[in-house]
């Protein structure tokens, strides 16, 4: 079992006895050969949309040995008066944007921002809705644009309608720091010695779904039925091992005022 | 789980290119492709044996083969402006010389007779005439020169020997290319003109026996009671021979639709008489009821393999023979100067289902015959344009200047739909029954959907794992496989998908013959997309 898409295309193939792929041959695959490639991206994309925060997916950290990760994995620097950033600086579109973001995570600091020094701004953004900023921020705020932008220290957060970017409420008064947590779109495999992101153990998961595609294909319901069922199995433990690798008890904080 | 389905054939019908695909489906066993295999009488396809070296000298040189005959315990070759003789390949005469008619000589007298000089020699015809004494005596006629007549009596080696030779005359200078023997006459032909001797008396043409034609004559061959005529665009027989034209002598025609092309190819074999007409080979075949007589084609199935030597018939020289053991008519046709590589030859397999054909690529025949020799043992013998002599159907090998070469077999199957075309079948493994002579690793191959780029192809399977079988008392300690059986079932895994698939069994080596007999196919019906 190998993890790049030569190898996990050629292991179906051979499964299904059919030919084999060799490097050369593997961008000109025809027929069966290129409709199992197929198969393997959609298998690939089926578990990335099953958990588009799966941690394989986490934008890569800052390459600052003094980061601390608990900021969140992504920070850009905010602007006096300027409310809206996009998430993902320099992305072209949607096709290169995140993949998913958690906007209870948005987090704004002055440590990192030049010419500031301790103590710092700390404090957790609050997500708000649009519909909530609308009916109690917005025209105050829209003043303040108006007003060359005065602003201040921003407390909320808000998502852009297009989901590209996010906003700070009230529009900063100067140059914040703001951190949260992103996931990448991964990409298609495409070259024979393309990975897959998760790990190997992982690969039988992506080659059921794989092998559900095939046996529709070849007019086999049992068999894409048997495959379909591994694949539900394999997402599960997937899921277990990746997204909930925590102690399994939760506590109750609530307070009885007496 | 779709349960796998079998589909066997077994090899029979032979080469078979004038149907397409889809017509060749309802005879499974028939091969698109068949080159350097032979169709076994009794059903499957043998790689053909290959040929050796008669002796280590050649007859004359560099010359090329003119003809060839087994004669007299030795070897008859015609070559450059000689007709030499050799009873071991490694000594060769030349054995035209000028005697006197009704002259025996001793071997010293003979060889100190002066030279007949033949050159000009076409492709030669020998008539043998058994008559009496042991060896018979042999006619050349060349085309170009006068009939030549040899008579070797006597065995073991050569000045122990008598020989008798000298030319004759026909018609004056009349040089015949052509003849048969009729009864007790010589019967040779020159351009349009039909001559015949006296009767018990080869070498006597009294005037005026003779018949012309309004065709060219390039063939006479003596069948039954009548002597069949091949003209360029007709055919003839000439019956009541010598009776004279008030006693129903005559010459009769039987087509003026179809001729002859090529006089090397007609041989009498099964009964009919056998000749390349333009549109292959036919017969011409006397039927029970007297005087009628039946035209047919026999190589419907290879047609355009015909055609294609019928548009360039006079660049080739053509011969032929008949392998009386194996039921074959075997013709071979090449350039004057083409190499042996690319020589090419067809083989028809009388079987009872009639003839089955195949190709040969690598055999060159500018001389080609096969007789008995003293001990009645039938031999096979050809020549090739650099004046080598070889024993034909011999050995593993073919040779290019004395130097052996690999034999390219190949046999090549319809598409099989394996009863529906329209459903994608995943073939698992094949099981080929082979009949191994000796340690053989052909090659299979499949290919799908009529080999389409469209379809991922599976590579060559060499099967390399066919157990030799060993019978009591002739196999060898460390040879052969103990338990294998004399038509083994090779099981070989294959690969890949399609609506169709046809199988292809090769080899290019020089090891000894198999037999294929027919293939198993195990696949999985796999949809219908």
């Amino acid at each position: 079992m190998a993890t790049s898409y030569l190898d996990l295309t050629n292991e179906l193939l051979r499964e299904l006895n059919e030919v084999p792929l060799a490097v050369g041959d593997f961008s000109t695959a025809v027929g069966i050969q290129a409709y199992v490639k197929d198969c393997v991206n959609r298998a690939y994309f089926d578990i990335i949309n099953e958990e588009p925060q799966w941690p394989f997916l986490s934008a890569p950290l800052p390459a600052n040995a003094n980061y601390d990760p608990m900021l969140g994995n992504v920070s850009l620097q905010t602007s006096a008066g300027q409310r809206f950033y996009q998430l993902k600086v320099f992305s072209p579109n949607t096709t290169q944007d995140y993949s998913s973001i958690d906007w209870n995570t948005f987090y704004l600091t002055t440590e990192g921002v030049s010419g500031e020094t301790a103590p710092y701004v700390s404090k957790n953004l609050r997500f708000t809705t649009t519909e909530e900023w609308k009916d109690y921020f917005r025209a105050s705020e829209n003043a303040d644009n108006a007003d060359q932008a005065v602003g201040g220290e921003p407390s909320r957060v808000i998502r852009s309608q297009d989901g590209r970017s996010f906003g700070l409420s009230p529009i900063p008064d100067k140059a914040y720091k703001v951190w949260f947590s992103a996931w990448v779109l991964p990409t298609k495999l495409t070259d024979y010695n393309d990975n897959v992101v998760f790990p190997e153990m992982y690969t039988s998961v992506l080659l059921a779904k794989a092998r559900y595609y095939i046996w529709q294909f070849k007019d086999n319901p049992q068999s894409a039925a048997f495959a379909l069922e591994d694949y539900k199995k394999g997402l599960d433990s997937m899921r277990s091992n990746l997204m909930e690798p925590v102690p399994s008890y939760f506590k109750d904080d609530r307070v009885r005022f007496i | 789980m779709a349960a796998s389905q079998p589909f066997g054939f077994v090899c029979q019908g032979g080469l078979d290119t004038n149907t397409n695909q889809l017509a060749a489906l309802g005879n499974a066993g028939v091969a698109m492709e068949l080159v350097n295999f032979e169709v076994d009488s009794d059903s499957g396809y043998r790689r053909i044996n290959g040929y050796t070296p008669y002796g280590t000298a050649r007859p004359n040189g560099t010359n090329d083969i003119k003809g060839i005959m087994a004669y007299a315990g030795g070897v008859l070759v015609c070559s450059g402006a000689n007709i030499m003789f050799t009873i071991d390949g490694a000594t060769w005469v030349n054995v035209a010389r000028d005697g006197q008619n009704n002259q025996t000589y001793n071997h010293t007298d003979f060889f100190n007779l002066s030279l007949e000089d033949r050159t000009g020699q076409g492709q030669t015809s020998f008539i043998y005439e058994e008559g009496a004494g042991a060896q018979g005596t042999v006619i050349i006629l060349d085309g170009d020169n006068l009939p030549y007549i040899l008579k070797i009596e006597g065995t073991g080696a050569l000045t122990s020997r008598t020989f008798h030779g000298h030319t004759f005359s026909v018609d004056n200078n009349t040089a015949p290319s052509v003849g048969t023997l009729h009864e007790t006459r010589l019967v040779a032909a020159s351009g349009n003109t039909l001559y015949y001797s006296d009767a018990l008396d080869p070498k006597t043409f009294s005037a005026g026996a003779a018949v012309q034609l309004a065709d060219n004559i390039v063939g006479v061959k003596s069948f039954r009671d009548d002597v069949i005529i091949f003209c360029s665009n007709s055919i003839h027989k000439f019956v009541n021979m010598g009776a004279g034209v008030n006693n129903g002598e005559a010459v009769v025609p039987i087509t003026q639709n179809v001729g002859c092309i090529a006089s090397g190819s007609i041989q009498e074999i099964g009964g009919d008489l056998v000749f390349l007409s333009p549109d292959g080979i036919r017969t011409v075949a006397g039927t029970a009821r007297i005087g009628d007589v039946e035209l047919s084609s026999i190589s419907r199935q290879v047609q355009p393999i015909f055609a294609d030597i019928a548009k360039v018939i006079n660049s080739y020289v053509v011969t032929s023979a008949v392998i009386r053991s194996k039921n074959q008519y075997r013709l071979f046709y090449s350039g004057l100067t083409d190499q042996i590589e690319n020589s090419k030859g067809i083989i028809g397999t009388l079987t009872n289902d009639g003839f089955q054909w195949s190709e040969t690529l690598g055999i060159q025949a500018h001389g080609f015959d096969s007789s008995f020799d003293t001990n009645g043992v039938e031999k096979y013998y050809h020549g090739d344009k650099d004046g080598y002599i070889y024993i034909h159907d011999e050995g593993s090998s073919f040779f290019e200047n004395g130097t052996a070469f690999d034999i390219e077999s190949k046999y090549v199957t319809p598409f099989y739909d394996f009863g529906d075309v329209g459903s994608l079948k995943t073939l698992h493994y094949v099981k080929v029954s082979v009949s191994p002579e000796s340690t053989v690793t052909p090659t299979l191959r499949v290919q799908y959907d009529y080999n389409t780029p469209d379809t991922p192809q599976p590579p060559f399977y060499p099967l390399s794992s066919i157990p030799v079988p060993s019978v009591y008392g002739q196999a060898l300690y460390d040879e052969g496989a103990f338990g294998g059986i004399g038509d083994p079932m090779v099981r070989q895994a294959v690969q890949g998908s399609g609506h169709t698939a046809n199988f292809k069994i090769s080899s290019s080596d020089q090891k000894g013959s198999y037999r294929i007999n027919g293939l198993f196919i195990d696949y999985v019906p796999s949809g219908r997309r």
